[in-house]
C-alpha cells in the first residue's frame, strides 16, 4: 500500500511538476501570443496613422476655412479699425492655414492636395476682394495724352486696352517707349484701312478694337498681334516671328508668320502659311486653309521676312485644351476645299 | 556631423542640379534650352508640355526643365517646384503689352514655398530684335530692385544668336556653386 502510496505520491509530485511546467510552457505561450497581438495591434496602429491624420486634417482644415471665411463676411459693413484688424487677423490665419497644408503634404493624396490648394487659393481671393471693396486704394494712374485714348466711344472690356495709352500700374517709362514703337490701328468701327511696307517693315504691330473692318498690311511687319476683333478681314504680308491673335470672332484672317498663337476666339477663319506651328487656346470654331493672297512685293516681303515658301505647317494645330491624343479637337477645324475662299476683294 | 552637412556631402559628390525654365508663351524659353545645346532652333513649336535637356557645364550636370509657358500650362508649374536649384525667368523684351502679366506671374512664383531657396536668372530674351526694352527697362518693369527673398541678376541675351546666354548661365552656376558647395 505504502509502496503503492508513495508511488502514487511519487506520481502525483512527478505529474505535478509536470503540471507546473506545462502551465509555465503555456502560460509562456500565452504571454508570447499576447506579445505578438500587440506587436501585430501596434503594426497596424503604426500603419494607420496616415488614415487617422487623414481625417484629422480634413476636419481641421474644413474648421479654420469656415472660420476664415465667417472672419472675411464679418467685414463687410464693419468700421474701417476692426475691419483692417479682422483682415490681419484673416491674413495670418490663412498663412497659418498653408504652412499646416505644407506640412501635411506627406500623407496628403494628389487630389486632396489640389483640393486644399484650390480651397486656400479661394480664401486668398476673397481675401483680396473683401480688402479691395472694405479699404479701396487711392487709384493713381499717369494720364493718358495721346489723342487715340481721348477718342470717344472706347469699347469697354475686361482687360486694359492695350493700345498706346499708359496701363496704371506698369512704369511710365517703359510705356513710354511702347507707344513709339507699336503701330497699328485702334478703335475703328466700318473702314477700309491699309499699311504700306515702309510703315510696318521690322516693327510691332498692333490691331486692337476694330469691328467691321478691311485691313491690308502690305509689308513684313516683326510681330503682328490683333485684339478684340470683330467681324473683320485682315491681311497680312510675311511676319518674320510670331502673330498673336486675342479675343477675335466672326472675322477672316491671312498671313504667313513663324508661329501663330491664337486665344480666346471664336469663329474665325485663317488662311495660314506658317513655317513651325499653329496653336489655339480657349478658342471655339476656329477653321483653317492655307494661305492666298498676293501684293506686288510680296516675294521681296517673304525674303525680307526669312520664312521659307516651301515650309507649311497650317493644317497642324496643336490645342492647348485639348491635351488627348488620338481623337481630333473638337475647337477647330480645316475649312474643306470647296468652301475656301478662292479671291480677295 | 549635422544633417545640413551630410545632405550638402551628398550634393557635392553629384554635382548635379536642377534647373528650372519658366516665362510667358513666346519668350523663348525652348529656343535658349536648344540653342544652349547646340540643336537647330529654326523649326521650335510652341511647347505642349515639357522639354528636359540634360547636358554638362563647368563640371555641373545640368537637368534643365523647360515648360510651356501658355496660360493654360501654368497652373501646371507647379508641378516642377520640388528641389529646384535654379530658375531660369525669360521674358520677351519686345512683348511690351504683356509686361505686366509678366510680372505678376513671377512675383506669384517667388512667393511659392518650394522655390525659397532657388537662385533666380531673369534673361531678357530678343535683344536682336530692333522693338525690344532694355534690360535696364526690363528691371524696371519687373521691380526687380524690390525683390529681397532671392539671389538675383538680369543678363540681357538673344537666344537666336547665341549672345550672353553662356554669360547667364556662368553666373547662375557661380552662384548655385558657391551656395551649395561651399557650405563646409
Amino acid at each position: 500500500m505504502d509502496a503503492t502510496e508513495g508511488g502514487s505520491q511519487e506520481n502525483d509530485f512527478t505529474g505535478d511538476a509536470g503540471a507546473g511546467k506545462m502551465q509555465e510552457r503555456l502560460q509562456k505561450r500565452n504571454q508570447a501570443r499576447i506579445d505578438d497581438v500587440e506587436r501585430r495591434k501596434e503594426a497596424k496602429e503604426s500603419l494607420s496613422v496616415a488614415e487617422e491624420q487623414l481625417d484629422y486634417f480634413s476636419s481641421t482644415f474644413k474648421r479654420e476655412r469656415v472660420c476664415i471665411e465667417e472672419l472675411l463676411s464679418s467685414c463687410s459693413g464693419a468700421d474701417r479699425a476692426v475691419v483692417t484688424q479682422r483682415l490681419e487677423e484673416a491674413t495670418a490665419q490663412i498663412t497659418q492655414l498653408q504652412k499646416f497644408l505644407n506640412d501635411s503634404v506627406l500623407f496628403l493624396t494628389q487630389y486632396e492636395l489640389r483640393q486644399a490648394q484650390a480651397a486656400l487659393q479661394k480664401l486668398q481671393a476673397s481675401l483680396t476682394e473683401t480688402r479691395e471693396n472694405a479699404l479701396p486704394k487711392k487709384k493713381f494712374a499717369f494720364r493718358a495724352r495721346s489723342k487715340v485714348a481721348d477718342k470717344a466711344s472706347v469699347p469697354v472690356s475686361d482687360s486694359p486696352p492695350p493700345d498706346v495709352a499708359p496701363t496704371p500700374a506698369g512704369p511710365h517709362e517703359v510705356d513710354g517707349g511702347a507707344a513709339s514703337d507699336l503701330c497699328g490701328f485702334f478703335n475703328m468701327d466700318s473702314e477700309h484701312l491699309t499699311k504700306t511696307s515702309e510703315e510696318i517693315q521690322k516693327r510691332d504691330v498692333l490691331l486692337s478694337h476694330l469691328s467691321n473692318c478691311k485691313v491690308r498690311l502690305l509689308g513684313s511687319p516683326s510681330t503682328l498681334h490683333l485684339k478684340h476683333i470683330d467681324s473683320c478681314e485682315i491681311l497680312c504680308g510675311p511676319v518674320a516671328t510670331s502673330v498673336f491673335v486675342d479675343h477675335c470672332k466672326n472675322s477672316i484672317l491671312s498671313f504667313p508668320c513663324q508661329q501663330l498663337r491664337t486665344h480666346r476666339t471664336t469663329d474665325t477663319q485663317v488662311y495660314l502659311h506658317v513655317t513651325s506651328r499653329a496653336i489655339i487656346e480657349d478658342c471655339h470654331g476656329v477653321s483653317f486653309a492655307p494661305f492666298f493672297w498676293s501684293y506686288p512685293t510680296l516675294e521681296e516681303d517673304y525674303r525680307a521676312s526669312g520664312l521659307s515658301q516651301d515650309i507649311n505647317n497650317w493644317s497642324q494645330v496643336d490645342d492647348f485644351n485639348w491635351l488627348a491624343a488620338g481623337t481630333p479637337s473638337p475647337n477647330w477645324t480645316l475649312i474643306p476645299e470647296a468652301d475656301r475662299k478662292t479671291n480677295w476683294d | 556631423m549635422g544633417l545640413l552637412t551630410i545632405l550638402t556631402k551628398m550634393k557635392q559628390k553629384e554635382r548635379e542640379l536642377r534647373l528650372l525654365m519658366l516665362g510667358l508663351d513666346n519668350a523663348g524659353k525652348t529656343t535658349i534650352l536648344k540653342k544652349f545645346n547646340g540643336e537647330d532652333v529654326s523649326t521650335i513649336s510652341p511647347t505642349l508640355g515639357f522639354n528636359i535637356k540634360t547636358l554638362e557645364h563647368k563640371g555641373f550636370k545640368l537637368n534643365i526643365w523647360d515648360v510651356g509657358g501658355q496660360k493654360s500650362l501654368r497652373s501646371y508649374w507647379r508641378n516642377y517646384f520640388e528641389s529646384t536649384d535654379g530658375l531660369v525667368w525669360v521674358v520677351d523684351s519686345a512683348d511690351r503689352l504683356r509686361l505686366q502679366d509678366c510680372k505678376d506671374e513671377l512675383s506669384a512664383l517667388l512667393r511659392e514655398e518650394r522655390l525659397a531657396g532657388a537662385t533666380l536668372l531673369v534673361f531678357a530674351n530678343k535683344q536682336d530684335l530692333p522693338g525690344s526694352l532694355s534690360k535696364e527697362a526690363i528691371r524696371e518693369a519687373l521691380a526687380l530692385d524690390e525683390l529681397k527673398s532671392h539671389h538675383w541678376c538680369i543678363i540681357g541675351c538673344s537666344a537666336i544668336t547665341g549672345e550672353n546666354l553662356l554669360a547667364g548661365m556662368d553666373w547662375l552656376l557661380d552662384d548655385i556653386g558657391a551656395r551649395i558647395f561651399t557650405a563646409d
